[in-house]
């Protein structure tokens, strides 16, 4: 088992990177390319884990060289689960990556990074809401200061793959739940 | 008020109304879609490009793109 | 079919079109993230200002300026000055020669540690490890005594930035410029980076979207950029120059970026680039990426320079240096003005440019050079070759179409530029 740590470019996922891995790293060379990217090991119960911090991509339509090396990295490692770092302020252009992956069958564990910078903008998000409707642990944390990533890492192993049809559907079911509620809170008020 | 997002003065908010096709793609992966909220951050001089803020991100686009994004504002 | 079609509508394509993952993000968006109101703060304000072209474009010239400042400091002053030469001139040197075999006149000795100079006829030893031009003399100091710590003073402020998140900003605002010469405003990144070593420089140009974009860009770097081990010791022999250089290297690399863009085929796309908000950077962070870009600085140079050091002193003792210069002098003297000696500064260059400055220091400190061809031959050395590093790594990035075009400007770029300079200093009458 490999894990994949994927990302934007500017969300932190070098510092992201350099909090999991332990002091031997290695930047190598994607064989035929000149994009480099790094390379190194975790402890994940007891066992030595292999983390490669694949060059930061928008999405998997690559348009790009770096973006190209990152498509061919995550398609020759089927076997890695990935740990998708997204800008917790940026949810939604972070999420279109996050999909990308998630559609493509790898087993992913979203990291809600930069968490304190969105809570210092007012963003606020339903973590365990995110984590039902996608059916994948969502962990909250802020690289710099290494908050949340006791859970993150302990997530990893919990990381399975998912359907999008699912997705899909719970994220419809609840939505349909909920506009039912205010409909049933609404019919209710009238009654009395 | 429809106008161009190249148009947009200063500090200016409005929503993104339309996108020219085969631009649509492009700034997806940067949060830009019809319906978004955009607020213009800078215009840089003699022809340079915009800076703008969508969903509390900030993206800098060429020119000749903001002209491709048409907003409604006021 | 009709029938298939009709099922195949029912189920979920995977992957997702973008808009129907895009309906999906804003469904579970519109669930899960609620954005509450919000006060700009300070941050804020600081992130729109240093974007915003009246008050960005002071703050530009104030961090570069700082940056060339600690630069000069920290690596000029501080260390080579400071420590540097007085540990290589006054006691390596002198040891070396004390108690290194062989002696003035014997090949080895000459080779690795003092080659000597003429005076009034007569070979005396050198005193310093500019013109002693030994493997174990020269070669060291070049790459420990100066080109180090140049280096890192570049590294760490580059690092500084880029973990901020200055760099995008700096891109916005040049932007207006490079994008007449069908460039975008990422262009500086690579550019910048490429003043520390263009081996990072041309890696750095993959985000450019077209070929055209990434082939203008590796043509200008290994041109018209300068690294820093090359800048570091420029600014160690030549301080004075440095304003006069980094200007003719500027107007060449945008005069010849528009030249360029009018030639090349190909599309230069408009700029689309996220600009993150300024972050804390972490020492952790820094610190890793200044050990690995210096050490992986030091792989490459630390061979190099000596082994160019080797060459460039066997060609001097085999009459090679001598043959060369008799064939090369005229053309030298003639179009762009230098003294034939300058042919061995520029074969050091096809190896490392630190080395080549560096050979041309040995030759400055024999008196045979005025200012005006000690600029020009910088000049020349800066835009005649990319160092081997350089040109293996445009090589692998480049079709071979594009390496001759790479090469042909370069010819063509060294040949015009080269006697544009010299006929300016005809004019100016300090030629």
């Amino acid at each position: 088992m490999k894990i994949l740590l994927m990302g934007h470019p500017n969300v932190g996922k070098s510092v992201f990177f350099n909090r999991l891995t332990g002091a031997k790293v290695f930047e190598s060379n994607y064989p035929g390319t000149t994009v480099d990217f790094m390379k190194g090991w975790m402890r994940l119960e007891g066992e030595d884990v292999e983390l490669i911090d694949v060059p930061g991509a928008f999405s998997l339509e690559p348009k790009d060289r770096a973006e190209e090396v990152a498509v061919k990295m995550l398609a020759e490692n089927r076997d890695s689960v990935v740990v998708c770092v997204l800008d917790a302020s940026k949810v939604e252009r972070g999420l279109y990556l996050a999909l990308e992956i998630i559609e493509r069958g790898y087993p992913v564990v979203v990291a809600l990074n930069m968490w304190d910078i969105a809570e210092d903008k007012n963003i606020r998000i339903d973590v365990e809401k995110l984590e039902r409707i996608l059916g994948v642990p969502v962990v909250p944390t802020t690289a710099i200061s290494g908050e949340g990533f006791k859970e993150l890492v302990s997530k990893i192993k919990e990381a399975a793959p998912v359907k999008i049809e699912g997705v899909i559907e719970s994220a419809s079911a609840v939505s349909a739940a909920a506009s039912a509620g205010k409909e049933g809170g609404g019919e209710s008020a009238a009654v009395s | 008020m429809e106008k161009k997002l190249s148009e947009m003065d200063f500090d200016e908010e409005g929503t993104v109304k339309g996108i020219e096709e085969n631009l649509r793609k492009q700034v997806a992966g940067m949060g830009i879609r019809e319906g978004k909220k955009v607020r213009m951050a800078t215009k840089q001089p003699i022809k340079g490009p915009v800076v703008v803020e969508v969903d509390k991100s900030v993206t800098s686009l060429g020119l000749g793109i903001a002209e491709k994004i048409v907003v409604e504002v006021g | 079919m009709r029938l298939r079609a009709q099922v195949k509508k029912e189920v979920v394509k995977v992957p997702l079109s973008v808009d129907e993952r895009w309906d999906l993000i804003e469904n579970i968006s519109k669930q899960t993230v609620e954005f509450g109101a919000y006060k700009h703060t300070l941050k804020d304000a600081i992130a729109e200002l240093t974007v915003k072209p009246l008050t960005g474009i002071p703050v530009a010239i104030a961090v570069i300026y700082g940056f060339w400042s600690f630069f000069c400091d920290f690596a000029g002053t501080l260390f080579t000055d400071g420590f540097m030469v007085k540990i290589f001139d006054e006691h390596w040197l002198p040891w070396l020669q004390s108690v290194f075999p062989g002696g003035l006149r014997n090949s080895f000795y000459a080779l690795m540690v003092d080659a000597g100079h003429l005076e009034e006829g007569i070979l005396v030893a050198s005193d310093n490890c500019f013109e002693a031009f030994g493997v174990l003399t020269s070669g060291l100091f070049i790459v420990f005594g100066v080109v180090l710590w140049a280096i890192l003073a570049f590294y760490l402020i580059f690092a500084i930035l880029e973990d901020i998140g200055y760099l995008p900003r700096l891109a916005v605002l040049v932007d207006t410029v490079l994008h007449k010469i069908g460039l975008h405003g990422y262009a500086i990144v690579p550019t910048f980076l490429s003043l520390g070593c263009n081996v990072p420089g041309v890696t750095a140009t993959r985000p450019l979207e077209t070929r055209k974009q990434r082939f203008m860009m590796m043509t200008l770097l290994a041109i018209f950029v300068p690294c820093g081990a090359q800048i570091g010791i420029m600014q160690d022999l030549v301080p004075e120059l440095m304003g006069w250089i980094f200007l003719t290297l500027a107007i060449g690399y945008l005069g010849f970026g528009f030249i360029l863009n009018k030639i090349v085929p190909g599309k230069s796309p408009e700029l689309i680039m996220d600009v993150p908000p300024y972050q804390m950077p972490t020492l952790r962070n820094i610190g890793r990426k200044l050990w690995i870009r210096t050490s992986g600085f030091l792989l490459v140079a630390v061979p190099f320079v000596l082994l160019g050091c080797l060459i460039v002193g066997l060609m001097y003792l085999t009459g090679a240096m001598d043959w060369l210069a008799a064939v090369f002098g005229p053309l030298l003297m003639v179009w762009f003005g230098v003294p034939s000696e300058t042919v061995a500064p520029l074969i050091a260059g096809f190896l490392r440019k630190d080395l080549a400055v560096g050979v041309l220091g040995g030759l400055m400190a024999q008196g045979i050079m005025t200012t005006f061809q000690v600029f020009t031959s910088v000049i020349l050395l800066c835009i005649y070759f990319p160092c081997l590093a350089t040109f293996a790594l445009m090589i692998k990035e480049e079709n071979w179409k594009e390496l001759l075009g790479s090469l042909a400007s370069l010819v063509a770029m060294v040949f015009v530029y080269g006697g544009l300079i010299h006929l300016v200093g005809i004019i100016l009458g300090v030629a």
